[in-house]
């Protein structure tokens, strides 16, 4: 109980998240609930059409990170909410689907079905680093974010997350999007970052570009919490190199009431979940706390 | 990553802890180039590591200017690893053009092997499957373990490692077309000697239904069977799910690419798999 929060309409029963994009999988995304322990799990982001993503090499490790040029790889909003979802849903945590596009309508098309077939929440990914006009090009831009949101949210009942990149709009894109009706703001994705191999003497990536994610961003993404904790009223999910109980809790401490879990799956396994949800609640017990809602945001002003 | 326990912990996750510095490539240079068959290639690549890997285990293998593959380990020593490169596409036919002394780019080895902990142990291999296969035949071999091998092909030209398979024991072959050993499948020969023989553990790699075949015999008569499968790969290391085995979940990157037959016959193995984009499409 001391470890249950409640984000937006859903309740968690510990603050951890599987990210997008990571496990990815219904079968998967239900062992991170059940044998992962996650307080709840985010799909890989769904588009409208089929999409391959990138040729190899997409995903490498770099000192304290993950670089990937995926490409928003997936079977379809339709094949996935058919073959992924239902399967996903058996890990009895909130399941949230997030949602890619380039239009206004397939966001609107997609959200609607996820909602229909059961899905929790959704999670609008206007972060994507390295796909043209699908993520980072929309939520970089305040007015694209506002008008996107309010459309979106006018048809969904459930709960609607937007997940933000590192831009200077940041801060603006948010407050666009509370206005417009979102009703929680993920932040940060990946940071469009590349690698060059000096043997190969060739970039790695067979997209060139692709996002940073790990360790290396994490006082990045702190900062980013911390900074528009205070300027927003409806909850943050802090995302970027969660690893241990010590990255979620400062994320707490900034402000954020739930964290995202991606990279470090890789370096700790699935039941990362688990092990951060009990740091945290020795740490609650150690310092005095009662429930981890009275440490959000206490660093923060 | 080394552990050699081939199934899924029923309580838990596999626990491979890598560091973000594991999952860089690092450039390996070709030592040398052996011909197997028409369309296949040994490439012996540079490899310096305290311990040999696990028979099993894949590599990553990019090759700049072109894709980044998974390639199971055909034999390994101290400073070497063997891939062995099977001609089908764009990047395996880059491959066949490379010479010694040209660099390819690892990460790895990844993955759990096959568990070699015994005293009897049947091979049964089809077509480019005997990769991995040879492999654990000659650490079984090194371990004093008893082998029988069985290896098919389409024809005899297709067969692969049949001279160092031979060095090991006895061998029997099948080929589709007669032109070598027994006329048919491989499967042919699995039931017969399984009545003739005891062994602890059966290992096979191969077509995924005869690999189906070759579980459900062995599940049967209640003997352990190990599979080595292939799935359509992007991290190696057990984030990304494109590998995913539906409905329970398993990753063929870390949790396997080798199972136990009797968790995979409660898998969509010899069923369904995922194509490139994550659609389950039918094997």
């Amino acid at each position: 109980m001391m470890l249950e929060i409640k984000l937006c309409k859903l309740k968690l029963r510990n603050p951890t998240i599987l990210a997008s994009g990571i496990l990815c999988n219904g079968s998967l995304l239900k062992r991170a609930a059940l044998e992962g322990g996650a307080g709840a799990v985010v799909t890989k982001s769904l588009t409208k059409e089929i999409r391959e993503g990138y040729s190899t090499p997409v995903i490498i490790g770099v000192e304290g990170g993950l670089v990937n040029a995926v490409g928003l790889t997936n079977p379809g909003y339709e094949n996935y909410i058919a073959q992924d979802l239902p399967i996903a849903k058996e890990g009895k945590v909130p399941v949230v689907v997030s949602v890619a596009g380039g239009k206004i309508e397939e966001f609107k098309e997609i959200c609607a079905r996820a909602e229909e077939a059961g899905a929790d929440a959704v999670e609008l990914n206007l972060s994507c680093p390295h796909v043209k006009k699908h993520g980072l090009d929309i939520g970089a831009d305040p007015i694209a974010v506002r008008k996107l949101v309010k459309e979106v949210d006018g048809i969904l009942k459930i709960p609607l997350f937007v997940k933000l990149g590192l831009s200077d709009n940041l801060n603006k894109s948010a407050i666009a999007a509370q206005d417009a009706g979102a009703d929680a703001i993920v932040l940060i994705n990946a940071i469009r970052c590349t690698v060059i191999d000096i043997v190969a003497r060739k970039p790695v990536l067979s997209n060139v570009y692709g996002g940073l994610t790990g360790t290396a961003i994490h006082p990045i993404a702190l900062r980013c919490v911390h900074e528009l904790y205070p300027k927003i009223s409806i909850p943050l999910i802090g995302c970027g190199g969660v690893k241990d109980s010590k990255t979620a809790l400062d994320f707490l401490l900034a402000g954020a009431s739930a964290v995202q879990i991606g990279s470090a799956v890789a370096l700790r396994g699935i039941g990362i979940f688990r092990e951060i949800s009990r740091g945290i609640g020795h740490y609650l017990k150690a310092h005095g706390f009662k429930n981890v809602r009275e440490i959000i945001g206490v660093a923060n002003g | 990553m080394q552990e050699k326990s081939f199934a899924v912990k029923s309580s838990g996750f596999s626990k491979n802890i890598f560091s973000y510095e594991d999952l860089e490539f690092r450039p390996a240079k070709i030592k040398k180039i052996v011909d197997e068959s028409l369309k296949v290639k040994s490439f012996y690549l540079e490899h310096h590591s305290k311990e040999l890997p696990v028979p099993g285990q894949f590599v990553m293998v990019w090759l700049p200017g072109y894709e980044e593959v998974p390639m199971s380990i055909s034999d390994a020593g101290k400073s070497f690893i063997r891939i062995s490169v099977s001609k089908e596409g764009l990047t395996t036919s880059e491959f066949h053009k490379l010479k010694s002394g040209d660099k390819l780019f690892l990460r790895g080895p990844f993955g759990k092997g096959f568990s070699t902990e015994g005293k009897s142990f049947l091979i049964v291999g089809g077509g480019y499957g005997t990769a991995p296969l040879i492999y654990a035949a000659k650490v079984i071999s090194r371990k004093n373990g008893k082998l029988g091998y069985l290896v098919g092909a389409k024809n005899k030209s297709e067969l692969l490692f049949l001279k160092e398979a031979r060095r090991l024991g006895e061998v029997q072959v099948t080929t589709e077309d007669g032109s070598m050993g027994h006329r048919g499948i491989i499967t042919d020969l699995v039931e017969p000697i399984l009545d003739k023989k005891d062994f602890d553990s059966v290992l096979t790699c191969g077509p995924e239904r005869m690999m189906y075949k070759v579980v459900q015999y062995c599940v049967n008569r209640g003997i352990q069977v190990q599979a080595s499968l292939e799935r359509y790969m992007k991290c190696g290391f057990g984030i990304c799910g494109s590998c995913v085995l539906d409905p329970i979940g398993l990753r063929v990157c870390v949790d396997g690419p080798v199972f136990d037959g009797k968790l995979l016959l409660k898998t969509e193995f010899g069923n369904r798999k995922r194509d490139a984009s994550g659609s389950r499409i039918a094997i």
